[in-house]
């Protein structure tokens, strides 16, 4: 079972929770310093080819991905907020139609910390895809699948 | 990929704008069973036939849809190549955090053990 747990509650939102084994203060340094972010961002299909992070309110962020065939994508956003174990930033997948609005909470206790991402979308239609086609995981193969997911929007 | 090409990003585009509505999605549940007419797809609306053709042009400018060539009754039948390109698209996407957040763990392990080497230098035996 994965750990990151995923919740949809609110129509037009997606809610990730994950604990880590640390405390807030070392999980907020590995999320907002870019030498640490490119330690652990991106996956052995997609390394992280550059990081760019401007951590004050305003500021933007750039996070470029390399696929093997050598072709890359991004995640961009702005900064909106900057608070003790909460962030709010904005957030685009390359040049796609819409942008969410992520706003990260972390919660220390007895040295875990639990990160809450709240992904509002603008509308519930973008939502049901994202989280739809989760579910159905490496289903994109076969036409049943196909309906399902359809079915499911 | 799918991920970087303008071409391709343009029909997610297409895609995302012809999903938006809830009509259309209603309509493309419909097809996903088999192949219908304007009528059959009218039916269960409350929404005029010339209000659901208006729909099926918006979904087969978006490609997720073809029209049959009888001229009578002029099929519609769902395309699949758009959906599997979002489907990908948002596949990569959870894909890529679930096995980040894993990475991030190990990272986390670096820092504390880190931390404790630097207690350590502070307060020599």
């Amino acid at each position: 079972m994965s750990k990151l747990q995923i919740t949809t509650d609110v129509p037009n939102e997606i809610k990730l929770t994950r604990t880590f084994d640390a405390p807030k203060r070392l999980v907020l340094r590995a999320m907002t310093e870019p030498a640490l972010i490119a330690r652990w961002m991106g996956n052995s299909c997609s390394p992280i080819a550059s990081v760019d992070v401007d951590f004050r309110v305003g500021g933007s962020y750039r996070y470029v991905f390399r696929n093997q065939d050598g072709s890359e994508f991004a995640f961009t956003g702005v900064y909106r907020e900057i608070g003790d174990g909460r962030i709010v930033h904005t957030e685009r997948f390359n040049d796609a139609p819409d942008e969410s609005l992520v706003t990260t909470t972390l919660v220390e206790h007895a040295g875990v910390t639990t990160m809450t991402a709240v992904m509002r979308f603008s509308s519930q239609a973008i939502r049901d895809m994202v989280i739809g086609t989760g579910m159905e995981r490496g289903a994109a193969e076969s036409y049943d699948n196909l309906a399902a997911l359809v079915a499911s929007l | 990929m799918v991920l970087n090409m303008t071409a391709h990003a343009e029909r997610l585009d297409a895609t995302f704008a012809a999903l938006a509505d809830p009509t259309r999605r209603a309509i493309l549940a419909r097809l996903a069973k088999g192949e219908a007419t304007v009528m059959e797809l009218a039916a269960p609306f409350a929404i005029s036939q010339p209000a659901i053709s208006k729909h099926l042009k918006v979904l087969e400018r978006a490609g997720l849809i073809a029209r049959g060539r009888d001229a009578q009754r002029r099929p519609c039948k769902l395309v699949p190549g758009p959906l599997r390109a979002v489907d990908a698209w948002i596949e990569r996407y959870r894909e890529l955090w679930e096995q980040s957040f894993e990475a991030l763990d190990g990272v986390l392990e670096d820092l504390k053990a880190e931390e404790r080497a630097a207690v350590r230098k502070e307060k020599p035996r």
